[in-house]
């Protein structure tokens, strides 16, 4: 759709922002206001950028599955359930999201798993699903400052 | 809703001729919706007015606390060291205005906003104002809680196990509430539960959500209202430290707690006022909790939202804005991140 879906939202949140909040008469109006033109920012990009940062991390998280599936112990079935995730049918972001959960519910397990064992394997394996944690925050990032 | 809380003062206070006028929401409230009006009364031949505020059940919201529990130490307070506005009625009647509520005077002439004490005339006054907020910190961890309100609506837990009983509540609620995993708070609970605190120097009333914006203030720095207790509890005096710390309420931007003051002036502050020792260790362990804790309130919040309980639009706002910034505030406690 153009103009694009990111780009109309933009256009609405500055509407909201310096031709409507400054018709409505109460402070709890005009916060209401203020928060949807915020949200309506933030959704801009989460449009735009969904279904990439998620079809990144999903692969990201399956290479760390797969890679530690050897260290993960007692949570080897668990691990290994995750691993087996089929991938998401479409593109639809909450396809996406239900493989990003069930990915993730994996790297929860594994992570329990190496962090309490002391192998250099497993202490290195620890450190890159960290690193990858530190990522997924910065995937997660809004460029969009508001407030 | 000026109607029925007039027909409820008319029936509670008691009085004749109850107007309500200026009722209004105010912004923020998150876990629970807060109004103001004022009211004019006759009774024993005069004629009266005050300023109120309502605290009103919302159908579903950041968090559900106990009201009671909060009325309880709001009681506990009152005509204390620590400031806060007198309890009216406690209403368990959803019926009246459309959710349970309790209703308590309004203090006036104050400002509670969390971005004035960044520009004048507040800006001049930060060190009054943060010595104050620690000066009260120090009375409530203080606070004799026995034989008050408190003793009725809350447990104390051991002095050694404080932090178990909170971590168990939080990681529960976390457990039943998150939309997704969340693989950094459950790395945190899994270092919270290998790295325990040094046992609680006393038991003591924890507010629970101690900083800058639930508190009234005035242009001079001083305090006269502590609001907000709906997470109070009892339990470990340096948790209330710890959470004034956390980088949520940085309101500057620039590292300092509550953007009044630095993080060792706060500590210092609170040591002397509340003549406990702030362990490093036991500081960590609670910003570590803290983080924790935040994130099963955001997530709380976003459930509801998703559910389609509420359409109140600060619970999409805080998930969106605070989720991820409160992952990436753990990770910079932990020392991953700069």
């Amino acid at each position: 759709m153009r103009p694009d879906t990111s780009r109309t939202l933009q256009g609405i949140a500055i509407n909201l922002l310096t031709n409507v909040i400054a018709e409505v008469k109460t402070p709890f109006g005009q916060q209401t206001v203020g928060i949807a033109a915020s949200l309506a920012m933030w959704i801009a990009e989460e449009t735009e950028r969904g279904a990439d940062r998620l079809v990144v991390e999903n692969g990201v998280t399956r290479e760390i599955l797969a890679d530690g599936l050897a260290l993960a112990g007692t949570a080897r079935a668990a691990v290994e359930a995750a691993a087996a995730t089929p991938a998401a049918p479409n593109f639809r972001i909450s396809s996406l999201q239900s493989e990003n959960d069930s990915l993730r519910r994996g790297l929860i397990a594994l992570h329990a798993a190496v962090e309490s064992n002391p192998s250099a394997d497993a202490q290195s394996m620890n450190e890159r699903i960290w690193a990858e944690l530190i990522e997924s925050t910065r995937r997660r990032q809004f460029q969009a400052r508001i407030g | 809703m000026e109607a029925p809380l007039a027909r409820y003062l008319e029936a509670n206070l008691p009085a004749e001729n109850v107007r309500v006028t200026n009722l209004f929401r105010i912004p923020g409230g998150a876990s629970r919706e807060t109004w103001m009006f004022d009211a004019t009364w006759s009774g024993d031949g005069e004629e009266h007015s005050q300023a109120f505020v309502v605290r009103k059940d919302p159908p579903a919201s950041l968090l559900e606390t106990d009201r009671e529990a909060e009325y309880g130490f709001y009681s506990a307070f009152w005509n204390s060291g620590v400031p806060v506005p007198r309890m009216r009625w406690l209403e368990p009647d959803a019926s009246i205005i459309g959710g349970p509520f309790f209703i308590m005077d309004r203090i006036l002439g104050c400002e509670s906003n969390t971005r004035a004490p960044q520009a004048p005339p507040y800006l001049a006054v930060q060190p009054e104002m943060a010595r104050n907020m620690y000066d009260i910190l120090g009375i409530i961890a203080n606070f004799e809680w026995r034989g008050t309100a408190i003793e009725r609506v809350a447990e104390p837990p051991a002095a050694e196990t404080a932090w178990e009983k909170e971590l168990a509540h939080w990681e529960g609620i976390i457990n039943v509430q998150e939309l997704s995993p969340q693989p950094l708070m459950r790395a945190a609970i899994r270092w919270l539960r290998a790295n325990p605190p040094p046992p609680a120097q006393r038991v003591g009333v924890v507010h629970g959500d101690y900083r800058v914006g639930n508190f009234l203030y005035r242009e001079d720095g001083s305090i006269h209202g502590i609001v907000d207790w709906e997470m109070a509890h009892l339990g470990d005096p340096v948790e209330d430290l710890a959470w004034s710390l956390n980088e949520s309420w940085q309101w500057a931007k620039d590292g300092r707690p509550g953007g009044i003051v630095d993080r060792e002036t706060a500590i210092t502050l609170w040591e002397r006022a509340s003549g406990l020792r702030a362990d490093p260790a036991a500081v960590l362990w609670w910003e570590v909790f803290s983080h924790v804790k935040c994130q099963g309130i955001w997530i709380t919040g976003a459930r509801s939202f998703q559910e389609g309980r509420t359409n109140e639009l600060i619970l999409p706002m805080v998930a969106y804005s605070l989720i991820n910034a409160q992952d990436q505030a753990l990770l910079r406690t932990l020392g991953r991140i700069a």
